[in-house]
């Protein structure tokens, strides 16, 4: 059975099929070609695939694509604005916390969505926002700086 | 610390390629689409050890949708390997660990290739199964591999089997010194499987071109390797066979197919395209990645050491026993590493170790992150804190007795040229709260359950295959580099393009370096054994030195100068010392059109000739030092990190924050090894934690910011004195924690990982919870 | 598969009874969709979360309504059950990641009826009770009586949990949640502690106290000897140690990957030593002697 999916990505409406079954990440990825939402566990337990919707950060893995129906996503193609990257985007660069970069798109939304909450994160707010993405290069400290970073800048 | 004669080197510019990441531009393999292209995916084994009685794919070959279902029957006779030519890409005859790839399918959607895989009747004959690299050693264990003969090594009268490979390390007369020594600590130390799980599945991807060639994209650390495989096991010539690189998300060794000739999916995934007469694309899942591909093995390690009364280590002998997996993969490279390694990076007058790589039901060693060296060390920088508390000495004064000097030799290396090691120890000593007092160090005051660790490490990066760069310099004067190293974090985009930009007197943003592309690239062995910086570093000054000399020879006459009095700054060749006697680099550029076409400059790093220079001179290892506070829950046994410094040499950091980056990501995968990571298995050899709920890997909330220093001085085989970084973070972390565990408790886990179970039992045992 | 979003409660009923045992309640879907996609897809999906008024939190009286389909998040961030529930806070709070409680759904974590589901052994400490809707009517149930197996519970495939009841705790009563897991994000519960005691009026001895055992039997479960154990009493040292070995003796847990039966055990008793030695210490202001 295809379903119909009008949702709201990045500002602009956008309307596509997807089965039931389909995850909101897959229907980012392979519908959509939003690929810069990463898959990698596809289970919850990573954080690559995180996007925020209605506001605040999800999995997309384990989403329904049937979930994007009426909601307002944000996924990492949406930070920049034109080539004038998002101080988040921008941090992870300056400060190193950007290796092989796969977590990053997801690692950045989650902050974002952090910066949202507040604008002076404390450590604690931090370790919570980020807790579910699992960086494998960096041991985090690099990403840390990033953050600490970021909210010198916003 | 940048060098006042470096413009660029030594300073931290932001990575090429950082912008696309940030901005999730699709890059990785997994974000490959090819016009038409099927899924692929792969029937894995189901029993870790049994006989293949038959494989029925007709009714799978039946489903709608489905373009090829291929075999072993369906790919020439062939068998590859690194150490031993001792597997098929899809099983034949046997299959030997529960992920096995038995089959393969093509289809156009990834249900049909799920429901076909199902279709495929495989009837197996089920075989005795063994987990465990000792008793696979015993007469009595199944026999994995009937056609690989035993090793010719082997020392004589030694009855063993299912050994693919035998080391033996020797130095000195280590039982006399042994007999003669005032104190011997005789201890047993093991560590386990662990996956390195970086984060972007492994993919492949394959189309065959109108002209018959095959055109390959892979996730690859090692391109060329898979060129090899591909070609190897399809019957075909490598110059039939293009393999691009894709960008990677984490290597970590995980991803040197063809490097270790481990896991290939390629030439499974070519041999479909070759079949289907379609491109195909297999992307593996987290699980089947878990199960299937290759990793740091588990070792057993006996270790004894003869001390005298003063600290004086006079002799050790031991024995490791290194899990190689169902193949010889990488196993027997990892295993003589961490054989050597058990020998310690102290001074070691007399030593003997043996050690032997086994066959198990499990999947196949990888060279991931330091092969063999973290799980040597974990064995060494404990067994060293228990000398020295046997001693009643500190274990920084223990070490620091038997740190060698330049000129001496260490296991494993002749002559050291320069030794961090003693300074990397008391750097680390110091940050981590100690105060020096005289010749004695005074550890810090703790509070209750807390306790301080220390634990050192070396590699060796200087040795292994040669590599090339060729630096090309466009007209307008910025310029590309093609090296045969692909960038996963690492040098590549890191201090690659600071090497090019310094050489030739351009900004950075000039420089591009190139992902590989086999046709296009200089062979090269991979991005794999800390070697990206060496290799393509060496490469690319010599290159970039070749392409300033041709400009320079064409720049001459125009600025009426001997081609030696030239220098290149800001975009203009100039002459030294006259800047005003000018001209653009992209003037000379343009002008090569007219003369040789381009300014193409070549360079290599000529592995023989560092081995010579080694030899006559001296060889300058990196050496580092860790060491922690931690906390230790005597309730749970949960361990918490309170601090955490690392010390490292890396000769001169030619890219400061890459080399940080590559240091704390490795102590935070030993940290995971320490703490939470393991791959466990049943008696029958199935994986029970395949996915992220249960596979743990270190998370942030979990992590002790980690404080690294460099010290500096010491310089490497690497260009301009830098050392290779990226594995030797990973060599003393377990012991660290162990060793600050031990302090903490008086409770000694000489068994990974040290999980809460394992510190509360430990803790039982002793009487202290 | 077949896919619906009833817009009531009976609608998704009768839908349920249409489908039976192919029909699979799907709401936040964190757990769901991992089925889905590794284990067998269900014959229909019912999509709950689109029938309005199942997301509420409001206090009701002595006790506070939490409707099932608020997400951890919502509980977790409610002043109401920061301030009166801290017990089920600190579950909320220690739940997964945030990415996950901002889609996991309260009703979801009970209905899965998994023996470590987080906010279970606070519930049951809490002597909450779910509003079940079943074709022939609602019923309220207390969760003590509500979970049959890992992943069987009172609901079965006709019925859905609409509101989780859950009475504040009497005045001068102290609770805490106690999780025990390696990495602590993103991890699920090794061993889970919730306790809750009152004490009475001198604050001299246990007036009431209940202790809920998380993934160390087929069901969470409160450990009922222990509690009668206590009830009544000063907590001593020695009562102390008895209980705790009194609670390990009443788990049952399993050794799998995480960890063997035997420390389960251990950590239990640790766990709910350090559970009634701090709500004992907070209640009373005294220590453990």
């Amino acid at each position: 059975m295809n379903l119909t999916i009008n949702t709201t990505i990045n500002g602009k409406a956008v309307s596509a099929g997807a089965e039931a079954s389909t995850s909101l990440l897959e229907f980012l990825r392979d519908t959509l070609s939003f690929k810069g939402t990463k898959l990698c566990c596809n289970t919850g337990e990573c954080g690559a695939c995180t996007i925020i919707y209605n506001g605040k950060p999800i999995n997309s893995c384990v989403t329904m694509a049937a979930d994007a129906i009426g909601a307002d996503i944000i996924t990492i193609e949406g930070l920049a604005d034109g080539d004038k990257l998002h101080p988040v985007q921008q941090a992870f660069i300056d400060t190193g916390a950007v290796q092989c970069g796969y977590c990053t798109p997801g690692y950045i939304m989650s902050v974002k969505a952090l910066f949202d909450r507040t604008k002076k994160p404390t450590a604690e707010d931090i370790e919570e926002a980020v807790s579910g993405n699992i960086c494998r290069c960096t041991g985090y400290t690099k990403i840390v700086d990033a953050i600490q970073l970021a909210a010198q800048k916003l | 610390m940048a060098k006042a004669e470096y413009t660029v080197l030594g300073t931290s510019t932001p990575r090429m390629g950082g912008v696309e990441r940030v901005i999730g531009a699709g890059i990785y393999g997994i974000d490959l689409e090819l016009k038409g292209e099927l899924h692929g995916g792969i029937l894995r084994s189901q029993y870790a050890h049994a006989k293949i009685v038959s494989i029925d794919t007709s009714e799978a070959k039946k489903l709608p949708g489905v373009h090829a279902v291929v075999t072993a029957a369906d790919a020439p006779d062939v068998r590859y390997g690194r150490t031993y030519i001792d597997r098929y890409m899809l099983a034949k005859n046997k299959v030997r660990y529960m992920g096995d790839p038995v089959a393969a399918v093509a289809a156009d959607s990834p249900a049909i290739v799920k429901q076909a895989l199902k279709k495929i009747k495989v009837a197996y004959e089920p075989l005795p199964v063994v987990i465990d690299q000792e008793e696979a050693m015993k007469p009595e264990a199944p026999t994995l591999h009937d056609d690989m003969p035993l090793p010719k090594n082997l020392p004589e009268g030694v009855k063993v089997k299912n050994v693919c490979s035998y080391t033996a390390v020797h130095v000195g007369d280590p039982e006399k010194a042994m007999a003669e020594a005032d104190l011997v600590v005789d201890e047993v130390y093991e560590t386990k499987m662990i996956h390195p799980q970086y984060l972007e599945p492994r993919i492949a991807a394959a189309q065959v071109e109108p002209d018959g060639r095959i055109t390959v994209w892979a996730n690859a650390q090692a391109p060329f390797g898979v060129r090899t495989d591909v070609a190897r096991l399809l019957g075909i010539p490598l110059n039939k066979v293009r393999v691009l690189a894709t960008e990677l998300g984490g290597g970590f060794g995980g991803k040197a197919s063809g490097i270790t000739s481990g896991a290939a999916i390629e030439p499974i995934c070519a041999l479909l395209a070759v079949k289907a007469k379609r491109p195909v694309m297999i992307v593996l899942d987290k699980a089947e990645e878990t199960i299937s591909t290759t990793i740091r093995s588990g070792a057993k390690m006996y270790i004894k050491t003869g001390v005298k009364k003063d600290g004086t280590i006079v002799a050790r002998t031991g024995k490791v026993v290194y899990d190689a997996g169902a193949y010889s993969g990488f196993g027997a490279m990892a295993g003589a590493r961490c054989t050597n390694m058990l020998g310690g990076w102290y001074l070691m007058p007399n030593c003997h170790i043996d050690g032997y790589v086994v066959y198990t039901n499990k999947q196949v060693c990888g060279p991931v992150r330091g092969p063999g060296g973290p799980q040597a060390a974990f064995a060494v920088e404990s067994h060293m804190d228990s000398i020295a508390a046997k001693l009643n000495m500190d274990p920084v004064e223990f070490r620091l007795k038997n740190t060698p000097k330049a000129g001496d030799k260490i296991v494993g290396v002749p002559k050291l040229r320069d030794v961090s090691l003693g300074e990397t120890i008391k750097t680390a000593a110091e940050k981590i709260g100690y105060k020096q007092v005289g010749a004695q160090f005074i550890a810090p005051a703790l509070g209750k359950n807390q306790g301080i660790g220390i634990a050192t490490g070396s590699w060796i990066e200087s040795a292994g295959p040669g590599g090339g760069a060729v630096v090309k310099v466009n007209e307008d004067g910025s310029v590309t580099v093609h090296i045969g190293k692909i960038d996963m974090g690492t040098a590549p985009r890191f201090g690659i393009p600071l090497i090019a930009a310094e050489e030739l007197g351009v900004p950075v943003k000039d420089i591009t370096v190139v992902n590989v592309d086999t046709d296009a690239s200089p062979w090269d062995a991979g991005t794999v054994g800390s070697r990206a910086i060496i290799v393509s570093g060496t490469a690319t000054r010599l290159a970039a030195i070749d392409a300033r000399n041709q400009l320079f020879k064409m720049a001459a006459s125009r600025l009426e100068a001997s081609p030696d009095d030239l220098e290149i700054k800001d975009r203009q060749i100039r002459v030294k010392g006259t800047p005003s006697k000018s001209v653009p680099l992209a003037t000379i550029a343009t002008a090569a059109h007219n003369i040789i076409g381009e300014v193409i400059g070549r360079g290599y790093c000529d592995n023989q000739a560092m081995m010579a220079e080694e030899k006559a001179h001296g060889n300058s290892p990196p050496f580092t030092a860790h060491a922690c506070i931690v906390e230790v829950d005597t309730n749970t046994g949960n361990v918490k990190i309170l601090k955490y410094v690392a010390v490292h040499d890396v000769g001169f950091p030619i890219h400061p924050v890459a080399v940080e980056g590559q240091i704390e990501g490795a102590t935070a995968m030993s940290i995971g090894q320490a703490l939470c990571e393991q791959v466990v298995f049943d008696k029958d050899g199935r994986t029970m934690n395949p996915s992220f709920v249960d596979y743990l890997m270190p998370t942030i909330n979990m992590m002790p910011r980690i404080e690294t220093t460099l010290v500096h001085g010491y310089a490497g085989a690497g260009p301009y004195g830098a050392k290779g970084a990226g594995e030797i973070a990973c060599v003393p972390p377990m012991a660290a924690i162990a060793n600050a565990i031990y302090n903490a408790t008086g409770v000694r886990i000489r068994t990974l990982p040290l999980s809460p179970e394992n510190v509360l039992r430990g803790l039982k045992e002793a009487g202290k919870a | 598969m077949d896919y619906f979003e009833p817009k009531t409660v009976s609608e998704a009923l009768s839908l349920l009874a249409k489908h039976g045992a192919e029909a699979k309640i799907i709401a936040g879907g964190t757990d769901v969709m991992v089925d889905i996609k590794y284990k067998e897809e269900p014959g229909c999906l019912v999509n709950i979360k689109k029938i309005p008024g199942l997301d509420g939190i409001r206090e009701n009286g002595a006790s506070l309504r939490i409707g099932a389909l608020a997400t951890i998040r919502d509980v977790e961030t409610s002043a109401v059950v920061r301030d009166r529930l801290p017990v089920l806070w600190e579950s909320s709070h220690q739940f997964a990641s945030l990415q996950i409680r901002n889609t996991a759904t309260i009703g979801g974590n009970i209905c899965r009826a998994s023996p470590s589901g987080e906010t279970l052994t606070p519930l049951l400490v809490l002597e909450a009770k779910g509003k079940l809707a079943f074709a022939d009517g609602e019923r309220t149930e207390p969760f003590t009586a509500f979970f049959q197996g890992p992943g069987k519970c009172s609901v079965g495939s006709k019925g859905l949990l609409t509101e989780i009841e859950v009475p504040y705790p009497a005045a001068g009563s102290r609770g805490v949640y106690l999780k025990h897991a390696v990495r602590g994000a993103m991890d699920i519960a090794m061993v889970g502690v919730a306790v809750l005691i009152t004490p009475d009026a001198s604050k001299n001895s246990l007036q009431d106290v209940r202790i809920g055992l998380g993934a160390v039997a087929p069901t969470p479960l409160r450990a009922t000897k222990t509690e009668a154990l206590l009830r009544g009493k000063p907590l001593s040292g020695a009562l102390l140690k008895e209980a705790a070995a009194m609670a390990a003796a009443e788990s049952s847990p399993i050794s799998d990957q995480r960890s063997s039966a035997e420390y389960r055990r251990w950590i239990v008793e640790a766990l709910t030593r350090r559970g009634l030695e701090q709500t004992w210490k907070a209640a009373t202001g005294k220590e453990v002697v």
